[in-house]
C-alpha cells in the first residue's frame, strides 16, 4: 500500500481542540505525502491549520488542549500519531527535524549558539565533546552561516534574524534528519535574506537528498521552491498537485481566489481579486463545503454535502463545481 | 567601571544618611537613657550629670558631628548600659548572627526553588495545589506566631528541639525556619511563575523538536532562565531576613545583632543602637549589590 517514494504520509488526520466545554476539530481529514527528495509546500491563510499538521507530525502540538483525534502519520513504516513520549523524542532531530517562523525567540537566550547545537548532538548520539563540536561547526557551514567558528561562541542576542534563522536551520542538521518541517522559515525576514534561505533549502534538498514540508502562506514561495503544493482552507486539503500543475490549472475556486489576489509586477492593484467574506470559524463551519459562502461557483449540493478530495487530471481536487 | 564607583559613592550616601536617621530618630523618640544604667535611687542631680558626661545636653546636631568624629577614628563607643566596648562584643554577636541568617538564607532557596520547581513541573496537580496553598499560607502568617506556634509544638509538646539560646544544630533548627519561612513562600511563588512563563517560551518548542528530553529541557533551559527573577529578588530576601532577625532572635533568645539592638532600642542605649542599626544597612546594601552582582554574571546580555 505504501508508495515506495514516500517517506511521510499523513493520512486522514484530524487535531482537535478537547477540553471539559469544547470539542472540535482544526484540522480536519488531511492527508499528504511528502516524498524523497522532494520539497512539499502546504499553503493556506493564518489559521488553516497548516501550523498545527506540521507541529503535530513530531507531537508538538500544546497538548493539552490540542489532540490527534483520528488518521495515522506513517513514517519508516510506523505510525507516529501513536508513538509514546520516548520513541517520538528519538524521532525528533534524528529522522524529522524542525524550522520554526520567528528566529528572534526560537532560541534559548541563555546559552551560546555551540552549547545549543552540541547539547542536540548529545540528546542523541554519545560522542565526545570534539567529535559534537565538530559536527556543529559543520552544521553552522552547512545551514550557510559564513564564520561558524565565531558565530559557535555568540550568544542568540548577538545575531540577527537572518543568522539566528540560519542557525536555526543548523540546529535541525546537526543529527541529519530525512525530513525537515520549515513551518513558515522566511516570514519574519526581510526578503534578500529569504531568499537567501530559500536557496540554502533548495540546495539542502539537492546536496543531502533530504525532503522538506514547507508551511508558508507566500504563494511566491512555493512558486520558487517547492515540487509539489497542497492547498489548505478551514483545516482540510482542497487541491493538491504539482505546483507547475496547480498554477497553471488551479482547479479549486478558493485556489483560483488566491492566485487570482497575487499582485503581479507592472499589474494595477484594480486587477487583484480578492476573495469575498471571511473565513468561517472552526466551531462553527457549514455541513457541507466550508467555502460554499464565499464561492461563486456553488452548486445546490455544496451547502448540504462535504465534498471529497477526488483526483482530477494531474491534481487531487475537493469540489463539487470544480474550475475547468 | 564608572557605574561600579557610582554605585561606591552612593553606598556611602547612603550609609550617611542612615546614620543621621537613626541617631535623629533614637533621640527623639523619648525615654531616658538613666533608667537603665543608674539606679532607681539616682537623684535628678545625678541623672543631669551622666548626661552632661555623654554630651546628651548638647544641641543634637553637635552630638552627630562628634558621633562621626569618633567613627572616623576607629572609636564605636561603649555601651551606656554596662559600659562594654562596642568593639568587643560586635564580632560574637556578628558571627551569631551571620550563622542564622546563612542558615535561613540556604533554607530559602535550597527549600523554595526545588518546591517551585515541583509546583510548576506538576502544575494543576494535586502537588501544586498543596504547595501553593502552604506557600500562601507561608506569607500570611506573621513570623512572630509562627515562632509561638512551633516552639509550642515542637520544643514544648514533642520535646524534639529547644525552644530558645545556643549550642549545636539543634538550637539553630527552629529559629531558621521561622526566619525563612516567607522568603520560602515567596521564592517558591516566583520560581513557579518563573517556570511556568518560561516553558510556554518559543524556544522550549525549538529544544523539543531537536529531541533534548524533557528533564533537560527543564533542569537546564528553563531552569537557566528562571534564575534571572530569582537572583534580581535575592537582595529582597536579604532584607527581609535582616529585618526578621530582630523579632526571631529576641523569641528565641539568639544572642545576635538582632536581640542587642531590640534591648538596646527598649533601654535607650544609643551608641549601641546607632552601631547595629548601621551594621544592619550596611548587610542590605551588601545584600542588594552581591544580587545584582549575580544579576549581571547570569545574565549573557549584561556579562557581554
Amino acid at each position: 500500500m505504501t508508495n515506495e517514494s514516500s517517506l511521510l504520509e499523513i493520512k486522514d488526520l484530524s487535531v482537535g481542540l478537547r477540553a471539559s466545554n469544547i470539542a472540535y476539530d482544526i484540522v480536519r481529514n488531511v492527508s499528504l505525502t511528502v516524498n524523497r527528495n522532494e520539497i512539499l509546500a502546504v499553503v493556506g491563510e493564518s489559521g488553516c491549520g497548516k501550523s498545527l499538521t506540521a507541529l503535530s507530525v513530531l507531537q508538538l502540538q500544546a497538548s493539552p488542549p490540542l489532540f490527534i483525534t483520528s488518521g495515522s502519520i506513517m513514517y519508516g513504516g510506523r505510525d507516529l500519531a501513536t508513538l509514546s513520549k520516548k520513541e517520538m523524542r528519538i524521532i525528533r532531530g534524528t529522522e524529522i527535524a524542525m524550522i520554526f517562523q520567528d528566529p528572534m525567540s526560537a532560541l534559548d537566550p541563555m546559552f551560546t549558539v555551540g552549547t545549543l547545537l552540541t547539547s542536540a548532538v548529545h540528546s542523541h548520539q554519545s560522542v565526545g565533546k570534539d567529535v559534537a563540536e565538530k559536527m556543529a561547526l559543520e552544521a553552522l557551514a552547512d545551514a550557510g552561516i559564513e564564520d561558524p567558528k565565531r558565530r559557535f561562541d555568540e550568544f542568540p542576542f548577538q545575531l540577527s534574524g537572518g543568522v539566528s534563522q540560519r542557525v536555526i536551520i543548523a540546529l535541525a542538521l546537526v543529527n541529519n534528519p530525512k525530513l525537515v518541517i520549515a513551518d513558515e522559515p522566511t516570514t519574519a525576514l526581510d526578503v534578500t535574506v529569504q531568499a537567501q534561505i530559500l536557496d540554502r533549502l533548495k540546495e539542502l534538498k539537492k546536496d543531502r537528498g533530504m525532503s522538506i514540508l514547507l508551511i508558508t502562506h507566500n504563494l511566491g514561495v512555493v512558486a520558487s521552491v517547492a515540487d509539489r503544493m497542497a492547498v489548505m482552507y478551514t483545516g482540510e486539503v482542497v487541491e493538491t498537485g504539482a505546483v507547475s500543475d496547480v498554477f497553471d490549472k488551479p482547479q479549486h475556486p478558493y485556489t483560483t481566489g488566491l492566485l487570482g489576489a497575487v499582485p503581479r509586477l507592472g499589474g494595477a492593484v484594480s486587477d487583484l481579486t480578492p476573495i469575498i467574506g471571511r473565513v468561517p470559524q472552526p466551531d462553527e463551519l457549514p455541513v457541507g463545503c466550508t467555502f460554499v459562502d464565499r464561492c461563486s461557483r456553488a452548486v445546490a449540493q455544496c451547502s448540504s454535502i462535504r465534498p471529497t478530495l477526488q483526483v482530477r487530471g494531474r491534481a487531487e481536487v475537493r469540489c463539487h463545481n470544480p474550475v475547468d | 567601571m564608572i557605574a561600579i564607583v557610582k554605585r561606591v559613592l552612593l553606598t556611602f550616601l547612603l550609609l550617611l544618611l542612615s546614620s543621621l536617621a537613626v541617631f535623629a530618630a533614637i533621640r527623639l523618640s523619648g525615654g531616658d537613657v538613666t533608667a537603665a544604667r543608674l539606679p532607681a535611687s539616682a537623684t535628678a542631680e545625678d541623672r543631669e550629670l551622666f548626661r552632661e558626661q555623654i554630651g546628651l545636653n548638647k544641641p543634637i546636631l553637635t552630638q552627630y558631628v562628634d558621633y562621626l568624629g569618633d567613627v572616623v577614628r576607629g572609636d564605636l563607643g561603649n555601651s551606656l548600659t554596662n559600659n562594654a566596648k562596642i568593639s568587643s562584643l560586635a564580632a560574637e554577636k556578628i558571627r551569631n548572627s551571620l550563622i542564622l541568617g546563612a542558615a535561613a538564607i540556604v533554607l530559602v532557596f535550597g527549600i523554595g526553588i526545588p518546591l517551585g520547581m515541583m509546583a510548576a513541573f506538576r502544575r494543576n496537580s494535586w502537588l501544586d495545589t498543596s504547595i501553593s496553598s502552604a506557600s500562601v499560607a507561608g506569607m500570611a502568617i506573621p513570623n512572630f506566631w509562627l515562632a509561638l506556634l512551633v516552639v509550642w509544638l515542637f520544643s514544648s509538646t514533642l520535646g524534639w528541639f529547644p525552644s530558645a539560646g545556643q549550642g549545636g544544630i539543634k538550637y539553630l533548627v527552629l529559629p531558621s525556619i521561622v526566619l525563612a519561612a516567607e522568603g520560602i513562600a515567596l521564592t517558591v511563588r516566583i520560581t513557579r511563575s518563573a517556570m511556568l512563563e518560561n516553558l510556554s517560551q518559543d524556544f522550549v518548542r525549538t529544544l523539543r523538536a531537536s529531541g533534548l528530553s524533557e528533564s533537560r529541557i527543564y533542569f537546564k533551559h528553563v531552569l537557566r532562565s528562571s534564575l534571572l527573577p530569582i537572583i534580581s529578588l535575592a537582595g529582597l530576601r536579604v532584607g527581609q531576613i535582616v529585618g526578621y532577625a530582630l523579632v526571631v532572635e529576641t523569641i528565641f533568645g539568639w544572642p545576635g545583632v538582632g536581640q542587642i539592638l531590640v534591648n538596646g532600642v527598649l533601654r535607650r542605649d544609643y551608641p549601641i543602637v546607632q552601631f547595629f542599626s548601621l551594621l544592619l544597612v550596611v548587610v542590605v546594601t551588601l545584600g542588594n549589590l552581591a544580587a545584582s552582582i549575580g544579576y549581571t554574571f547570569a545574565n549573557p546580555r549584561l556579562r557581554k
